[in-house]
């Protein structure tokens, strides 16, 4: 199974490469629609694999076990969705001539050099290359911000590098206080930085070590999982990047900086018990899903809107690991899978309005659902998901969390629930001022093209969002038992 | 290490260390953008004598190619590449600070004796070899931090991380005897890309913005 | 008794006559850097012998101050200069102070020497005190500072001990951080205190830049010789200190003649490398403006700072 592994990671790199060769735009749907399928099948036999209980490794460079198998699901789909997507909205700019084909074929490159640098950092099994890899996101996603070269996406793009940098310096010493603490245990080799041996030898690795290591990991990454007070970058980035890639950064980059702290948790949680970075993530947590609640009514601009929801929801997902419990992680993991299904949609949906109004202010846009009712139908949806509604999973993992929170401090769970409903209101408010109502403006039409692949990603992520939150397949439940068991609790899936 | 008495060994390393956190505060000190990136190649050629001497002392030979990419990298390829950004943005003197430099200094002090407080716990857990290096290093770390939020130029935010950058080097080389060569050679391709695209990044700003004042990208803002 | 009679006395006379060398050499050094022949290293010398054969002029506004610093200068300085050790570790005039009392000695010759400057009432004198004001206040936590954190590690204030003690490598606590920012805190302080490039510019006459020559821009004859000369002293002790205190090794700790005679040597030796430095030094840079010249002592006195808190962190 380890080549499944393989080719899962590889094929990005590969259709980034050959990306660069294709010489009109139908050469590249077609290899980024064989590069999506490849991804998905890919995934599916690692994930069906995991999923029976194995953990599958390739030397001593790449292991994935059930967290990571889990990060590859929302990685491999939303990634694919998200190739789809970019073949459409890249494709419009580039038949409108907003984008001459050099730049199209690097947009491509570097998109999927980026999916290629989140997979590698989700599977690999060493925490100075995960490292490397999460560096190497940061160094693509920089580019990819900056790709419109406007003012405001130099601007955005600028702030996204040093912040970013300066994160990813200080999750770099984190890495090494780890490393520092481990070679004691295991001497000067890889086996210091590997995960499955740091499990191993966790408990009797230096707990100040750690606990230093760990503050410094939650700074750096936390920068880049966008959790307050390091989430200045956020909003801009997303906000002013081409939409595909703003998808991606929500969907998907959030969530891996998320895995990164994940990861050294559940080790800093073996050496020194949950105490310690428990009150940690939900503080933070609390403080993100604060400041995303204020400034989401201020919004007017439906990129920010959705940017400012990713911080809210981050937050959610802290707060579920900080509160801890069975319920409490299980919530967090769940969430996060949903959160990356309803925000890609949200921003597919977002993109489209971009391409057919021309700009990006919500009080100018009205009556989506009439005018198009595929785009207005998913990204209400997408909202109502957003938002916390039922049927959509972000509810389940949303109440799951709250009983868990109630059930060790009642007023954290109070004060989640008063924020979760201002979020609530003020995010339906701003999106159904846009999808209801007649429309005021005129439409500018795009080519049946763009339709078929905006389309058909918008209607898979639906899909997907659907299933997920009504029923629970075999192969979740197989990785999210022994993801909980990572994290040290044991449950039973409802 | 059996030539030399590891008491003598390890002075030689905390010395080394510390004339890298001694050129930290030259950089802060400095207001002009040439003599800054001069402060920084000095300083990676100090990083690299420290990384030569551990490598002697303890035998470890890769770390030798470390030393020899941080020359390389760090002393001659970036610098030269942050000079002819200097060069061409005719920019020398940084007129504009956030905060006036005695009090910088007094901030960086006050960071370093914070580093020291912090990493004072796990000293004890390192080798003998390197006593004081964890301590600077995170010093390192937090005055290149302070440098880029001090600084509005957008090449001296650049020469912070770098300055960043080199702390984590040393940390990981005098405090944990370096990482495996692959985890290096990683870090230090990352690094060369970041210096790159920085560099893309400040042309671009400079077309576009005709500066590279960082404090005229106003227009994203709540 | 009489041998330490002879030690002071040695000790004395080694310091007035090596100072003004000092200065020549430094000047040489620019010459040459300069692709200048420049004037023979022992200049200094015939300019003071010149100098105290010349007639004194004096203002009609001035008060005894202007008349009395010269003195008070020159004594003071070669007072300071006694407690330092130069060519043996144990100072005969050990008894009489510390470091604390050489660097209120020195303090003492720049105060008169300040008032001096006001005395005569000219404008350029007057800009000239306020300047080296500014420069004193700045450098003297700094050199305080930096002396005591090496005092530390010795465990005393008293320059003796702290040189022999270093000297034998006995008792003390030798970590290269601290000494090494320390060390470069006192030669910054040494660059302001003498009034060397970039905090002063011994070699113009430029009202926009002097701060020493300003102020003893009215003095003549023998008493200009006395400045100069006291002020050639104040360069040579904080090299001394410099040398001494950092790097003793080849002091005499026994007070052998031949030991001692060695120790000459080896002190000449260090002092010269020191001012050669300096030449350097003076070369490379350009003086910085004067608002600028709190940047460089900020930095001195963060050094010196750390290295005094660093003692007592990594002693814990």
């Amino acid at each position: 199974m380890g080549f499944a592994l393989i080719v899962l990671i590889a094929a990005p790199l590969v259709a980034g490469l050959l990306s660069l060769g294709t010489r009109t735009r139908r050469a590249m749907e077609w290899l980024q629609c064989a590069h999506a399928v490849v991804l998905l099948a890919a995934m599916s036999v690692v994930v069906m694999d995991v999923a029976e209980g194995s953990v599958i490794t390739v030397g001593i460079l790449l292991r994935a076990d059930a967290l990571s198998a889990f990060m590859d699901l929302m990685l491999a789909f939303v990634g694919a969705t998200g190739l789809l997507y970019a073949l459409g909205y890249m494709g419009e700019e580039f038949t409108r001539g907003h984008v001459l084909h050099r730049r199209y074929t690097r947009f491509f490159c570097l998109f999927n050099l980026y999916l290629f640098a989140m997979l590698l950092a989700a599977n690999v099994d060493n925490i100075a290359l995960m490292w490397i890899a999460i560096e190497g996101s940061t160094l693509s996603a920089a580019l990819l911000i900056g790709f419109e070269k406007t003012k405001a996406a130099l601007e955005a793009g600028w702030k996204y590098i040093i912040l970013s940098f300066v994160g990813i310096a200080l999750a770099l010493f984190g890495t090494v206080l780890t490393y520092y603490a481990s070679e004691h245990v295991l001497g000067v080799s890889m086996e210091a930085l590997r995960w499955e041996e740091l499990y191993r030898v966790a408990p009797d690795l230096n707990p100040i070590a750690l606990k230093l290591a760990f503050v410094f990991v939650l700074i750096g990454y936390g920068t880049k999982a966008g959790i307050a007070p390091m989430h200045t970058w956020l909003p801009d980035a997303h906000g002013e990047a081409p939409t595909p890639v703003s998808a991606m950064l929500s969907g998907l980059m959030l969530n891996l900086a998320l895995y990164a702290v994940l990861r050294f948790k559940s080790i800093v949680d073996r050496a020194v018990g949950v105490d310690f970075t428990g009150p940690i993530l939900l503080v933070l947590g609390l403080l993100s899903v604060t400041i995303a609640a204020i400034l989401l009514l201020a919004q007017r601009d439906y990129k920010r809107l959705f940017a400012y929801s990713s911080i809210e929801h981050v937050g959610i997902t802290l707060v579920g690991f900080g509160v801890g419990g069975p319920i409490g992680i299980f919530g967090g993991l769940f969430h996060m899978l949903n959160h990356a299904l309803a925000k890609s949609t949200a921003f597919y949906a977002a993109g489209m309005v971009l391409l057919r109004r021309g700009h990006k202010t919500i009080e100018r846009v009205t009556g989506l659902v009439r005018q198009m009712p595929l785009v207005g139908g998913s990204m209400m949806l997408a909202a109502l998901a957003l938002a916390g509604m039922p049927p959509f999973g972000l509810f389940v993992s949303e109440v799951l969390i709250a009983t868990e929170a109630y059930g060790q401090h009642p007023w954290v769970a109070y004060v989640f629930l008063c924020l979760l409903a201002v979020a609530f209101a003020t995010l339906l408010y701003q999106v159904s001022r846009m999808a209801m109502g007649e429309p005021m403006e005129a439409d500018i039409p795009v080519t049946d093209r763009t339709r078929r692949f905006t389309a058909s990603a918008l209607v898979a992520n639906l899909a997907a969002m659907g299933y997920a939150g009504t029923h629970m397949p075999g192969f979740l439940r197989g990785l999210f038992l022994p993801m909980t068991r990572l994290f040290g609790v044991e449950m039973e899936i409802p | 290490m059996g030539v030399i008495h590891p008491d003598i060994a390890s002075q030689m390393v905390d010395l080394c260390a510390a004339l890298l956190l001694l050129t930290c505060f030259a950089i802060v000190a400095q207001r002009r953008l040439s003599a800054c990136v001069d402060l920084f190649a000095l300083q990676s050629a100090f990083l690299a004598a420290t990384a030569a001497l551990v490598a002697f002392l303890t035998g470890i030979h890769h770390i030798y190619i470390a030393a020899l990419l941080t020359v390389v990298i760090k002393v001659i390829v970036i610098p030269r590449i942050l000079k002819k950004v200097i060069e061409r943005l005719n920019v020398t003197r940084e007129l504009v600070l956030t905060v006036n430099i005695p009090p910088a200094l007094l901030i960086c002090g006050a960071l370093v004796i914070l580093a020291f407080y912090i990493t004072q716990p796990i000293i004890s857990l390192g080798f003998l070899l390197t006593k004081d290096s964890l301590a600077i290093s995170l010093s390192i770390v937090l005055i290149g931090f302070f440098t880029m939020i001090a600084r509005k130029k957008a090449v001296t935010q650049v020469v912070g991380f770098l300055v960043m950058e080199n702390g984590l080097f040393l940390g990981a080389t005098a405090a944990a005897y370096g990482m495996p060569l692959i985890v290096e050679l990683g870090v230090f391709f990352d690094v060369l890309v970041a210096g790159l695209i920085i560099g893309i990044f400040t042309h671009r700003l400079q077309d576009t913005f005709d500066s590279v004042d960082t404090s005229k990208l106003t227009e994203l803002k709540e | 008794m009489i041998e330490s009679a002879l030690i002071i006395l040695s000790q004395a006379i080694a310091a007035l006559l090596v100072s003004p060398f000092i200065v020549g050499l430094i000047r040489k050094v620019k010459a040459r850097l300069q692709c200048r022949q420049g004037a023979s290293v022992i200049q200094p010398y015939y300019d003071l012998s010149k100098l105290f054969r010349k007639d004194v002029v004096v203002s009609t506004n001035t008060s005894w101050i202007f008349t009395a610093t010269p003195y008070i200068l020159f004594a003071s300085t070669l007072t300071a200069s006694l407690l330092v050790p130069i060519f043996l570790s144990k100072v005969p005039m050990n008894f009489a102070g510390d470091v604390i009392a050489v660097v209120y000695l020195l303090a003492l010759g720049t105060f008169f020497l300040i008032l001096a400057g006001l005395d005569a009432g000219s404008a350029f004198g007057g800009m000239g005190s306020s300047r080296e004001a500014i420069v004193a206040s700045l450098t003297e936590p700094a050199m305080i500072l930096s002396i005591f954190a090496v005092g530390l590690t010795a465990g005393s204030t008293n320059l003796s001990t702290i040189v022999h003690k270093t000297a034998l490598l006995q008792d003390i606590v030798t970590d290269p951080p601290p000494h090494l920012m320390a060390f470069v805190a006192l030669f910054i302080v040494t660059l302001a205190e003498t009034g060397r490039v970039p905090v002063d510019n011994p070699a113009t006459h430029l009202e926009l830049t002097m701060i020493h020559e300003a102020m003893v821009l009215e003095y003549s004859g023998r008493y200009l010789a006395l400045v100069e000369w006291a002020s050639a002293l104040k360069l040579l002790l904080f090299l001394t200190l410099l040398s001494n205190i950092f790097a003793p090794w080849g002091i005499a700790t026994e007070a052998e003649p031949s030991w001692m005679a060695l120790g000459m040597l080896v002190w000449l030796a260090k002092v010269s490398g020191l001012a050669v430095v300096i030449g350097v030094i003076e070369s490379m840079f350009a003086k910085l403006r004067l608002f600028r010249v709190t940047d460089l002592l900020g930095v001195a006195f963060i050094l010196s700072l750390l290295a005094v808190v660093f003692f007592y962190i990594l002693r814990v």
